[in-house]
This record gives C-alpha cells, sequence and structure tokens, in this order.
C-alpha cells in the first residue's frame, strides 16, 4: 500500500466537464494506465482515489488535489508520467508526491484556496484601486448559498487576501479565500460583491475563473496542499 | 479546437458535456486532408446515441479509412436548441464542431420510430432543406439505415438513400466510388444514380408510387430502368472476419451504458412472431470465443471501463456460452471488471454465472413472459412456460435475489380477457414461489414488478398485416390487467398508450405520413419518445392537416392481397413464410426454432450461419 497525493488541472476543454464526470475520467485513466489502484472493501468496492474540493462547472484549474492509494509502491514520477498517458486532453497531472502514512487526506486538510478571475466588466474603471477599496472594507454583506438556501452572509472573514490588476487580457482579480468543511468561499460570491460595491452589473455568465492553488493550514500558516516550497509571497493570516 | 457553442451558452444548458467532444479514443483527425467528410447523426441525446453499438462500430468501420473522417452529431436538448435557434448556431459535429452543411454525407441511424421528428429538427438546425427534392448539389447527401429503414417509406420523401443492412457490406465500395466521383467533377445527383447498381441500397426518388380510391397502395414502380423492382438488405457473413472495433468511443459524461459491449451474433433463431428484430436480422451468425475473448482483452485495455456487456438478442442461445463466460471470468475477475448479461435465459446455469458474476450486487432478474396465459404465448411463438418462470423465480429466491421484473404485451393479436387475467395469475403464482420457501431460506422484501408494452405491429413480422388495438383499447386492457393483480408484492406499470399508437402508425406507414411527420415537427414536436415533450394533440392536428387517420394505419387489418409499402424491401424473410407464420399463430401453433428444425424463412439464401450449421 502506499498513498499519493497530486496536484492537477484542468482546462478550457473539459471546463464543462461536471465533477462526478471528472473524477470517472479519473477512474478509467487509471485503468488503462494499469496503475494498481487499490479499492476498498465492502459491498460495492471503489477505487481509492479522493479529491479535496469540486470545482465548480465553467471553471478551469491549475492547482487541485487529489490522493490516492496504490497496492504497491511505484515511483511517483512513473505514477504522474503513466497517467498522463492516458488522462483526456485538458486533464494533466503536475505533481505527484508520495504521501506520509498518517497524514490528514486532502479533503479533510484543505483549508483555503487562491483564485484568479479575469473580469472584462471592470474594463472602463480603475481596477485596482476598486479592488483595494473594496478589501478595505470591515464588512461585506452578500448572499451566500448555503444548506438553508440563499442567506446574506458578512463574507469579509472568509477573504484572506485580495487585489486587483490590470492584466493583458483585461482586469483580473487574484484572491484568498477560505476553504474547506467548516469555512468555505466560492470565487463567484466575492466577485458579485465586488459588482454590487462598484455599482456593475453581476452575471454567473461573465467572468473567466481559474482555481490557482490549494492550502492547508501548517503551525498557523497556509501551505500548499502539495507540501513542499512554502509560498511565502502571500504574508497573511488566517 | 473552439466549441460551436460559446462558453456563456454552455453555462446555461443542462449537462453540457453533451457538445463539447473530446472523448477517450476520439478520432482526430483534419478535415481538410480528407476526402469524404461523413457525419453520423443519431437523432436523440447524446447519452442515448453513445450507447448505441452501431454507432460504435461504424465510428471506427469509417474512420479506419484515410481518406474518410466519420465525426458525430447528437440531437440537442430543448434548452440548447432554444439558443441555436436565437443565435443562428447551426447544428454541429463533436469532433470538429463543424456545421452539418460541411458534409459530404449526412447520415442518421433509425433506431425507434419516435425519433424521425429529431432527424427533421436536425437537419433543419443544420440549414439543409428537409424535403430531398429541395436539396442541391451544395447540400449534404442524406443517408439513414438501422432497424427502422426497412420501411423507409415515412421518411422516403427526407433522405436521398436508405442503406438496408449491416454497414460493413457496402460503404467501403460506396465511398471509393463517391471519392472516384468527386475528382472526377461529377454531381452528387449522379453519383446517387450510379448507386442503383448494388443492391442493399434503396433510393426512394427512382420509385412512383399509385393509390386505390381506397387508400391502400395500387403499385410501388420503378421510374428508372436500373432501379431494381425489390431492393434485397446486405449482410455479413463471416462474423470472425468483419470489422470490429479494437476500442471504444468512452463518454467523459455518464451515458446511459457505461461498459465496453461485446456482440456474441447478429440475429435471432426464436422467431417470436411480434418481435422485428427476430426477423429482420436473419440469419443468426456467430463469432467464435478466440474472436471475442481477444475484443474483449483490447476493448477493456482501451476503455477503462469496469464492466463487459455481453450482447446479442438472445445470450444464452450462443452456442459456446459457458466456455465463453468461463473464458471472461477467468481472465477478468482479478481485474475487477464484472460482465453484464443482459437477455438471459433464467435457468440453473445462468442464476450459477450470475452468481459468479455479481457476488456482491443482487439485480433484478427479467423475465420477458410477454403474455399472461400459455395460449397466448403459444400464438406469439415465446417458447417460455409457466414451469419455466416459476421454476427460475424459486431458484433465483433461493439464491439471494428479490426483484423479479416480468415483461407483459398488452393488445396482442387474439388476446382475450382471460389472457389479461392470466398475467395477474402468473404474478400470483411468482409470490406463491417466494412464500412457499421457508423464512431462513429466501431472501427478504420482495418485490415483482410487472411491467407491459403495448403491442405494436412491425414489418416483417407474421403480425404485419394485423390490427393494432386503439389507444382507448390499449388503457382497457390494462386496466384489466392491473385489476387482475392481488398481492401488495407487485407494481404494475404500463407503457405511454398514445406515444404506442403513433409508433403503429410511423412503423407501417406510408410515403404520405411524411407530410403528417412533418406537420408535427412544425408545430413543435420532437424528442416524441421523452414523455414530457411528447404532445399527441399536435400529432392529431398534424394527421388532420394531412388528411390521415391513425386508424387506417394502425387499427386496420389488412388483407393478405395488399401491397404493404413495405413490399418492394427484401429481408429475406419470405412474404409467404410470414403468412404461414400469422395462421399458424391464429390456431396458437409454435414453430421450432432455427436450431431444432429449418422452417424455410427464406433467409438461407445470405450463404451463411445457421442455416449452414
Amino acid at each position: 500500500m502506499s498513498d499519493y497525493r497530486f496536484r492537477y488541472e484542468k482546462g478550457d476543454e473539459l471546463k464543462f466537464l461536471g465533477h462526478l464526470d471528472m473524477m470517472v475520467a479519473f477512474q478509467r485513466a487509471l485503468k488503462r494506465a494499469k496503475l494498481p489502484i487499490a479499492f476498498s472493501q465492502g459491498f460495492n468496492p471503489h477505487q481509492l482515489l479522493h479529491f479535496a474540493s469540486p470545482l465548480p462547472l465553467g471553471y478551469t484549474t491549475k492547482g487541485d488535489y487529489g490522493d490516492m492509494r496504490l497496492k504497491e509502491e511505484l515511483p511517483a514520477q512513473q505514477v504522474r508520467l503513466r497517467l498522463n498517458e492516458e488522462l483526456p486532453e485538458g486533464l494533466r497531472v503536475l505533481q505527484m508526491t508520495s504521501l506520509a502514512p498518517g497524514a490528514k487526506n486532502a479533503m479533510a486538510a484543505l483549508a483555503a484556496g487562491e483564485y484568479e478571475v479575469i473580469l472584462p466588466q471592470f474594463a472602463e474603471m480603475d481596477f485596482p484601486g476598486l479592488a483595494q477599496a473594496f478589501f478595505a472594507q470591515d464588512q461585506i454583506l452578500e448572499e451566500k448559498k448555503t444548506k438553508k438556501g440563499m442567506v446574506l452572509a458578512d463574507i469579509r472573514p472568509d477573504l484572506l487576501a485580495l487585489r486587483g490588476e490590470m492584466g493583458p487580457d483585461g482586469p483580473k482579480l487574484w484572491m484568498q479565500v477560505a476553504m474547506g468543511s467548516t469555512r468555505n468561499l466560492r470565487a463567484d460570491v466575492v466577485v458579485k460583491a465586488l459588482c454590487h460595491f462598484g455599482g456593475v452589473a453581476f452575471s454567473p455568465l461573465v467572468g473567466h475563473y481559474t482555481r490557482l492553488e490549494m492550502y492547508q493550514l501548517e503551525e498557523g500558516h497556509l501551505t500548499p496542499l502539495g507540501g513542499k516550497e512554502t509560498r511565502d509571497d502571500a504574508p497573511f493570516a488566517f | 479546437m473552439k466549441n460551436a457553442v460559446p462558453d456563456e451558452i454552455l453555462l446555461q444548458v443542462e449537462k453540457p458535456a453533451r457538445y463539447i467532444g473530446r472523448e477517450t479514443n476520439m478520432v482526430i483527425k483534419d478535415p481538410n486532408a480528407v476526402d469524404i467528410r461523413f457525419a453520423f447523426c443519431f437523432p436523440d441525446v447524446y447519452e442515448v446515441g453513445m450507447s448505441c453499438l452501431g454507432l460504435q462500430i461504424l465510428y471506427y468501420f469509417l474512420n479506419r479509412r484515410e481518406d474518410t473522417y466519420c465525426e458525430r452529431a447528437f440531437a440537442p436538448w430543448m434548452d440548447l436548441e432554444k439558443f441555436m435557434v436565437e443565435e443562428n448556431i447551426p447544428a454541429f459535429t463533436l469532433e470538429t464542431q463543424s456545421p452539418l452543411k460541411d458534409f459530404d454525407f449526412v447520415g442518421f441511424t433509425l433506431q425507434y420510430e419516435l425519433c424521425y421528428t429529431n432527424v427533421l429538427n436536425m437537419l433543419h438546425l443544420a440549414g439543409i432543406p428537409l424535403w430531398a427534392k429541395d436539396r442541391t448539389e451544395e447540400d449534404p447527401i442524406i443517408i439513414c439505415g438501422g432497424s427502422c429503414a426497412y420501411n423507409p417509406e415515412p421518411l422516403a420523401a427526407f433522405v436521398d438513400v436508405f442503406y438496408l443492412g449491416e454497414g460493413e457490406v457496402l460503404y467501403d465500395q460506396m465511398l471509393e466510388r463517391y471519392k472516384q466521383y468527386k475528382k472526377a467533377g461529377k454531381t452528387k445527383a449522379e453519383y446517387l444514380e450510379s448507386l442503383l447498381d448494388w443492391d442493399g441500397l434503396y433510393l426512394p426518388k427512382y420509385y412512383d408510387v399509385s393509390y386505390h380510391p381506397d387508400g391502400t397502395i395500387c403499385a410501388v414502380t420503378p421510374n428508372h430502368p436500373k432501379a431494381r423492382p425489390v431492393i434485397k438488405k446486405v449482410v455479413v457473413t463471416d462474423m470472425d472476419q468483419v470489422f470490429y472495433p479494437e476500442k471504444q468511443l468512452v463518454p467523459l459524461m455518464d451515458v446511459i451504458h457505461n461498459r465496453v459491449t461485446l456482440e456474441l451474433f447478429r440475429g435471432c433463431i426464436r422467431g417470436c412472431r411480434f418481435c422485428q428484430a427476430g426477423f429482420v436480422y436473419r440469419p443468426v451468425r456467430e463469432k467464435t470465443v478466440p474472436t471475442l475473448l481477444r475484443q474483449a482483452e483490447s476493448l477493456v485495455a482501451t476503455s477503462g471501463h469496469e464492466e463487459i456487456s455481453l450482447i446479442s438478442l438472445a445470450t444464452s442461445d450462443y452456442r459456446c456460452f459457458s466456455q465463453l463466460a468461463d473464458g471472461l471470468l477467468q481472465r477478468f475477475s482479478k481485474d475487477e471488471v464484472s460482465l453484464s448479461l443482459p437477455s438471459l435465459r433464467i435457468d440453473a446455469f445462468s442464476l450459477d454465472l450470475m452468481q459468479k458474476v455479481q457476488e456482491v450486487r443482487k439485480s433484478s432478474l427479467t423475465f420477458a413472459a410477454e403474455a399472461g396465459s400459455q395460449r397466448l404465448r403459444d400464438v406469439i411463438n415465446k417458447n417460455i412456460t409457466e414451469e419455466d418462470i416459476k421454476r427460475g423465480c424459486a431458484m433465483a429466491f433461493r439464491g439471494g435475489w428479490n426483484k423479479v421484473k416480468l415483461y407483459f404485451m398488452l393488445g396482442l393479436p387474439t388476446e382475450t380477457a382471460e389472457d389479461l387475467k392470466a398475467i395477474g395469475d402468473l404474478t400470483e403464482q411468482i409470490v406463491g414461489e417466494y412464500f412457499a420457501l421457508p423464512k431462513q431460506e429466501r431472501p427478504r422484501a420482495l418485490t415483482v414488478t410487472a411491467s407491459a408494452s403495448c403491442f405494436v405491429p412491425k414489418p416483417f413480422t407474421p403480425f404485419q398485416w394485423d390490427a393494432q388495438q386503439t389507444y382507448e383499447e390499449f388503457e382497457e386492457r390494462a386496466q384489466l390487467a392491473k385489476k387482475s393483480i392481488q398481492s401488495k408484492q407487485v407494481r404494475f406499470t404500463y407503457h405511454n398508450t398514445k406515444m404506442s399508437s403513433l409508433e403503429g402508425v410511423l412503423a407501417r406507414g406510408d410515403r404520405r405520413v411524411a407530410q403528417v411527420i412533418y406537420g408535427a415537427w412544425k408545430r413543435g414536436c420532437r424528442f416524441d419518445s421523452w414523455g414530457e415533450w411528447f404532445f399527441w394533440d399536435k400529432w392529431m392536428e398534424a394527421f388532420a392537416e394531412a388528411g390521415l387517420t391513425v386508424e387506417f394505419y394502425a387499427n386496420r387489418q389488412r388483407p393478405y392481397d395488399e401491397v404493404l409499402p413495405w413490399d418492394h424491401i427484401s429481408v429475406g424473410v419470405s412474404r409467404r413464410f410470414l403468412q404461414n407464420e400469422r395462421e399458424k399463430a391464429l390456431r396458437a401453433e409454435t414453430t421450432p426454432n432455427c436450431r431444432e428444425s429449418c422452417s424455410y424463412c427464406g433467409a438461407k439464401c445470405f450463404g451463411g450461419g445457421v442455416c449452414y450449421e
């Protein structure tokens, strides 16, 4: 038995593939690659393959994570290459690392996510200034979908970092938000709040959303779920 | 490659993955580097079409040719269609997201009659004129195949060529000639005319139909010297030599059947008299075990699927079934690949096998009883007895199964109230078998589902002359059957009676029915087999407008000497044989299956299969 954590990207090609279908695509690729994936015990054995968090339909990602268990130990690099051979175009494993025994699984460890959103609707504005003023607020009330339906909530505590810039593709919003089972903020909710703040109409259909990274909390610091290098380009408190 | 549908629209439709292609094993070619572009269209949604074995076979068969690029197209669901109309997005293929209009051939597979309005709708969305007579050299050639093509007449006015039989036989020579003609600068009209050289292809424009004053057909007459009076289907004779894809398209989204399919044989030895497939696919032609094991190996390796489905019209009739099943189990059980065994006859052997292949999940067991009484089962030549069903159920209950499904048909020829009551009796007996077992030997919570469809007489069956019941009569019969069921363990469901009535018209319609299909489509009908989109009233308006009736096509007993709309098509089974079968049916006499003794149906003319075993 050997556990692995992988970081993967999902490109424009497959951004309309739902999360469940994407998991199946991984499962079938593992089979085709003849990787010795381990199965769960019980009445309905399933592959021991789990993902940290679903990606909303229409988003792309450069930094999502999953865990899997193989029946035998293989070099992580070999597993990555064999899997990439079989994944459909638009899905690619960027990094594969062995997971220490007893490590928290990706889903449980997940604490925050980082996003980049291209927002053409702000093209005529001082976007960096607007973003700065938006983030400077003490409280940001916005409607959030919860289990009880749409609820007006203060999203500011879950908004960890945010800035706006004018990039070559137009106004670009960068942010880090809380993610996981206890605290979770979707990037499009932040964009909606920003639209309201800037007096711009919000549409869920406008904007190119990309997840850049997923983080875990280690000794009070956010480090990428893939471990290794702790990123210190984003010093902020959780 | 850019999607034909912009992102902001894909975000607003249900299951956008239906429209993006990019599946595992999708064939990628440069459309500018091939001579022939062929759009294979399935006139229903993606999930249905991608579960069609014929599509999987023909896709790779055509694409194995370097000069041809076969791409797929499916009917867009209602939500996307709305956007396509508003935004002027023409119907497109998945591979290169190209408009259908850019193709040399646009082919449709016709698997059931209630998809006909979707054929029209896809042509319309593609900007291709619906009526064959309105199309020009700029438009693609419209070709149709599949089981419904055996009565091509209702769609004849919309289609250039009907392909009668199995695709592997003629497509190579057809495409080869198309390439030659195209290079020589000849027209599509000239090409179509040249297809009259070959049997198996029906070009409706070379045939005229005349009618008697009472509306029945007087004659179908060729109007071209090369047009054959009777067009005969073409079939493959050597199933081991014939092309079979080594890989299968693996959808990225969930479809109806997520598995690889292994085709054991074509045709069926049984000859159940209501079953069109049992006659039009004759004779039975099997693949050998080594061929199947080799194909399974490669399909599993290239797909990553966890299930192999053994398909055919009656799996238990495969002569080397136990050898095949053992071979597959031995090879695949260690790889967590399971077998699915549809259309199995339930006996000790098959139950034992099912125990082996489905050790954990006990799915429901299905019995196609088709009729409640033995008399009526003899009428339809369904040789399963009450004893078989009872014994099979008792064994299944002991083996741990607690779900039994029974299929019946309502409105079969000669059916009486007694026969309907027998449906209830049979289900009671099954419940009785369950309770007769000691408590510790039977599983808990028995459920029996009796599911009834409405009988639709089909062309090329012994009942092709018979009157179909009206939908009101179907309703009454369904109520009688329902009332006959007592036990609370039994659930009774029946098929939409009006849908069956419409199917009855389209299945045995003539050329004039085209006006009805057109009228219904114009009124917004499509996806007629999807309950929520089935509009009987619109169809009735279309009938009225065309001056035609359901009664004439569906509910009328046709005399033996009437010219049937499909009489100029031959599936190899003679009209005399069918007529004789019908006479035997009325006397409740059964006919032995092809392996017990030959009944001289005529299919021996194809020179292969069971007729020569």
